[in-house]
């Protein structure tokens, strides 16, 4: 999970960015403890309903499902903490530009879905950039790339 | 588009005058059909191609709005200067976003800076720093609000914009708690 390139179908791209943030919050998860930890639990269950409501779709519709990978390249270690909340901010912010990619083709309820995966996702990176103790707390466009 | 001018036409001579629709209805119900996309012109329909009025972009309000927003940001931190790290971020980030939705309107911003005149006076008494919270968490909601429908309603090339203003309000709300 990277970024939305755009050339291929957002939905599925949307998809792939699913399964990569369901597998980052296992190492998160490990890391936190307490309210964190349960919040990482709660975080992992959004990315989870969303993949199945993506997988759903795709299929419903005649789509190519992508398939999900047995690992994902982490962009830095996750050994402490700290790293597992700098992740857990980068995944989210990550998810939120994918679904921001699914909103210029969409209409009606699946943009609605989009955009409330999209401020879902900045929302929980606002939390956890919180409990990681990063300033400042919100960017001034989520999702957007770089 | 093309269903503007016929459906205007078709509500005012179906009535045969009796109760007919004033010319504004009719352009406000050309206007409100027109919302899905931008600048629908009306060329070719004779009854409504005059004194057109100049119509704003749907988007105008947001770009009041986001201004309205950073200057009560500017005005709280003036107040409550414990809280200025935490509310100067957001106050330009509102303003980042209505120097990009004039972009994209192609519309001027006021000229004046944003914290200048359109800041409420101070009050005499500075409200408390929880009440002055509960106020800015008030005005982000609806913020939110606003730019989600305005995202809702948007044509493509306008969506993922708004989305990210809706966001990032939300996460306004957030960083207020």
């Amino acid at each position: 999970m990277t970024a939305p390139t755009g050339t291929e179908d957002p939905l599925a791209a949307a998809l792939t960015a699913e399964y990569a943030a369901i597998w980052a919050y296992g190492p998160i998860g490990v890391r936190l403890a307490d309210a964190e930890r349960k919040a990482a639990v709660e975080a992992e269950d959004a990315h989870r309903s969303r993949r199945d409501a993506l997988i759903l779709q795709l299929s419903t519709g005649g789509a190519a499902v992508p398939p999900d990978r047995p690992g994902y390249a982490l962009p830095f270690p996750v050994t402490d903490r700290a790293s597992a909340l700098r992740l857990a901010v980068e995944v989210e912010e990550r998810t939120a530009a994918f679904w921001r990619a699914v909103l210029p083709a969409s209409t009606g309820a699946e943009r609605d879905r989009a955009l409330s995966a999209l401020i879902e996702y900045a929302v929980r990176a606002t939390r956890w950039r919180r409990a990681a103790g990063i300033a400042p707390l919100t960017v001034a466009f989520p999702g957007r790339p770089g | 588009m093309v269903l503007t001018c016929p459906v205007a036409m078709g509500r005012t001579t179906r009535r045969d005058g009796s109760s007919p629709l004033s010319r504004r209805a009719v352009l406000r119900a050309g206007a409100l059909l027109a919302l899905g996309g931008a600048a629908a012109p009306l060329t070719g329909c004779s009854l409504l191609d005059r004194e057109e009025p100049p119509r704003p972009d749907p988007l105008a309000p947001l770009i009041d709005e986001s201004l309205r927003l950073a200057a009560g940001l500017r005005a709280a931190a003036d107040a409550h200067p414990d809280l200025a790290a935490r509310l100067v971020p957001l106050a330009e980030t509102h303003e980042a976003h209505a120097t990009e939705l004039a972009r994209v309107t192609g519309t001027a911003l006021p000229s004046e800076s944003p914290s200048g005149s359109t800041a409420p006076p101070p009050p005499e008494q500075p409200a408390s720093r929880a009440a002055t919270l509960s106020a800015l968490r008030k005005a982000e909601r609806a913020g939110r609000d606003s730019a989600t429908a305005a995202c809702a309603a948007a044509p493509g090339d306008r969506v993922a914009l708004l989305g990210s203003i809706a966001a990032a309000r939300a996460t306004h709300l957030e960083a207020l708690k």
